[in-house]
């Protein structure tokens, strides 16, 4: 990570930073819900979000990828650490010392969306009141009209018929019904979004105009995304950068192309090879298949975390916990990698481009 | 009413038809499950037809809705109450008996041997297919000691040993647990582990990868594989997810609203997609490939079911559409290829119409 002379020092590009972000939850047990232990769901968790891009949180269960985005946006206050956020060129506020009020103005620029439509959306508000409630809130209109108006406009920017803003929930598809989550979100003009596996519910042909809708959307209103997801495949077509969580802690970041062509933690290899990819001519190819489960963060292994289930761990994987370090190759690329013989493990990236052309060789 | 409740079966009981079996272990022959509602009559699966014999690995996939699940349901006539068989074979070779399940007492003797013995299923989620207040060895044993007639201490052997073959990590501890106490990969084992229990000649495995991590899913894929390769049974794998079906199945069936679109080996169906609809889902599914590669969504969404679009079900979706064709009339399954089959007019059918 690049050190920053004074603690609210921004890279010019950079929207928001997190630095040093910690969430810790208590374990309790007893008749007296004593304090018995620690989940330590992030855990010192660093990275820039740069304007206009999309950078992927990815990992699976219980690593600590939606609870960091939760900590981003105050819907769960940090254990420890800052989350500045940086309008244009105003100076940069750290949300972790904001009370509610202040967090309102932060809040309308930093969006969510969530995972299920079914559950997200209150089924006995019309469209109307679900997409217009924050520029309600927010005091963004003046009147009925204008509501409607503005309404419909958001309407239209997802796709959907903006004749339908006096209609349930239940009317729509998972498909559309996403749609009008992304039109909610979208509704304040915010600068970031964050979506939590926004499109893990959807079926695959429905996924897919989500995923493009968003990319639209993103080029068209020049909005930066956070996007937490599990799903590699998905991952890699949205994100310009990837981050990989596991218990709690960022293992890897880097350029998408570049991290899954040349993962350097062993733990990105392992997701990458896991994936399964929809081409019967992989079916064969030698798969990394970790054994156990991913750890518990509420007893973590010492050293290194993943070292139970690493097929390359040492000894000294098991005392010292290593660091997130740069390790690009090529200058002006940023690719970190927190494993102790990141420079050294030859890891295999992304498979089948092999395959494949063989077959259309032969 | 009444004929509608118990899950049971309308059409009259009749001696199956031997022919043609080739082999097969199941045969299900124009299968038409439906759903009876206030609403109306949804046709979830309506007229579907496919093979597998022994030790064969089948897909079937499609999206939410499709009638892949009901398709094993009607297999095993663990329909919900309201759902029903109105027409069709589903043909099982037990031994030298060929049983119609379609017409068998849901409740009956015959069917009660042949589920959990001969046919097993696991599912999406493990915790249905146990009961929290017994231990996982408690319900494998009973499991055996319903179809074999082995003592106590032999079913006992048999638990501990079908445990280690599914890779649980202790299993002569293991099988005094709760599966409260086992973590999601480890009750998905045990839940393998009790389907397979009986040595059963077909396991239909319901999305079980749908619910845990993509690591855990490596594993279970390998598990699969290697159990497969080790006792030999024929598997039907259902899920959405066409890398699943690509890993794991020597053939595919692909479905869209209860109507069977294509099938084949998984190299024709993947690689010579043929149906709109199979070329459209292989095209909306971000690739793990290196490089940009662009991925095509299907327009529009998937017909509410209480209102199906005519013709080919599909019609309304697909960038082919024949017009004064699709929406008048249901495309034939018509053969591309040795084994692979499409059930669409820009392959044939549309001359029997004139």
């Amino acid at each position: 990570m690049t050190e920053t002379t004074r603690e609210t020092d921004m890279n010019e590009r950079t929207i928001i930073s997190v630095r040093n972000l910690v969430k810790y939850f208590p374990i309790e047990a007893g008749f007296l819900r004593r304090q018995v232990g620690v989940v330590k769901a992030v855990d010192d968790v660093n990275f820039d979000l740069n304007e206009g891009e999309t950078l992927a949180l990815v990992g699976e269960s219980g690593c600590g990828k939606t609870t960091t985005s939760h900590c981003i946006i105050q819907a769960q206050r940090p254990t420890a650490g800052q989350v500045l956020f940086r309008i244009g060129d105003a100076e940069p506020m750290d949300l972790t010392r904001m009370e509610k009020e202040e967090l309102k103005e932060a809040r309308r620029n930093i969006r969510m969306i969530y995972q299920d439509p079914y559950s997200s959306l209150n089924p006995r508000m019309t469209l109307l009141q679900i997409i217009g409630e924050p520029l309600v809130i927010h005091r963004m209109v003046e009147n009925q009209d204008e509501l409607q108006e503005r309404v419909a406009e958001l309407l239209r920017l997802v796709r959907l018929d903006p004749s339908t803003l006096n209609r349930y929930p239940h009317a729509f598809s998972g498909g559309q019904r996403q749609r009008i989550a992304i039109a909610r979100a979208l509704s304040l003009s915010p600068k970031v979004v964050i979506a939590d596996e926004a499109v893990s519910a959807l079926d695959v042909s429905v996924q897919a105009q989500i995923l493009n809708l968003m990319k639209e959307l993103q080029t068209q209103l020049g909005l930066t995304y956070l996007f937490v997801a599990h799903n590699l495949a998905v991952v890699k077509y949205e994100a310009d950068r990837v981050a990989v969580m596991y218990a709690g802690k960022i293992v890897e970041i880097g350029e998408t192309e570049e991290l899954y062509t040349n993962p350097r933690h062993p733990y990105t290899e392992a997701l990458i090879s896991a994936a399964p990819n929809p081409d019967p001519d992989t079916k064969y190819r030698e798969r990394i298949v970790l054994a156990g489960e991913v750890a518990d963060p509420g007893n973590l292994p010492g050293g290194c975390a993943f070292h139970p289930r690493c097929r390359y761990a040492e000894d000294r994987c098991r005392q010292e916990t290593p660091e997130l370090i740069d390790i690009s190759e090529k200058e002006g690329q940023s690719h970190l990698a927190a494993c102790h013989f990141a420079e050294k493990l030859e890891l295999t990236g992304i498979a089948g481009s092999i395959q494949r052309e063989e077959r259309e060789n032969a | 009413m009444t004929e509608i409740q118990s899950g049971g079966t309308a059409i009259d009981e009749m001696a199956p038809s031997t022919e043609g079996m080739n082999g097969s272990l199941l045969s299900v022959r124009d299968l038409q499950t439906h759903f009876f509602s206030r609403e109306g009559v949804v046709k979830a699966v309506d007229g579907v037809s496919f093979d597998i014999k022994p030790g064969e690995i089948l897909g079937i996939a499609g999206e939410s809705g499709c009638g892949k699940s009901v398709t094993s349901q009607s297999i095993l006539r663990i329909l919900p109450k309201n759902g029903k068989i109105v027409g069709g074979e589903i043909l099982f070779q037990n031994e030298d008996r060929l049983i119609d399940l379609a017409t068998e007492d849901a409740d009956g003797r015959v069917l009660r041997d042949i589920r959990g013995k001969d046919i097993a299923m696991i599912f999406q989620e493990p915790m249905s297919a146990f009961s929290p207040v017994h231990t996982v060895g408690d319900q494998i044993i009973e499991t055996i000691r319903i179809h074999q007639e082995v003592s106590k201490e032999e079913a006992h052997d048999q638990a501990i040993e079908m445990l280690r073959r599914v890779g649980m990590p202790n299993p002569a501890r293991n099988i005094d647990e709760y599966t409260f106490n086992l973590s999601g990969g480890m009750r998905q084992r045990a839940m393998v582990a009790l389907s397979l229990s009986c040595r059963p000649k077909l396991l239909i495995a319901d999305e079980p990868t749908t619910a845990v991590d993509v690591t855990i899913q490596a594993q279970m894929l390998e598990l699969l594989r290697d159990i497969q390769a080790d006792l030999g049974m024929a598997i039907i794998m259902i899920t959405h997810d066409l890398g699943v079906i690509a890993e794991l199945t020597d053939r595919v069936m692909i479905m869209y609203l209860g109507k069977e679109v294509e099938h084949g080996t998984v190299e024709d169906v993947f690689h010579r997609p043929q149906h709109p609809y199979t070329r459209g889902l292989l095209a909306s599914i971000p690739k793990m490939e290196p490089g940009r590669v662009e991925i095509e969504p299907i327009e529009g969404v998937v017909p509410n079911p209480y209102a199906m679009p005519s013709g080919c079900k599909f019609h309304t979706r697909c960038p082919d559409f024949i017009e004064g064709v699709c929406e008048r009339h249901e495309p034939p399954l018509t053969a591309v290829a040795r084994g692979h089959e499409v059930s669409c007019f820009l392959y044939g059918g549309r001359e029997a119409l004139e």
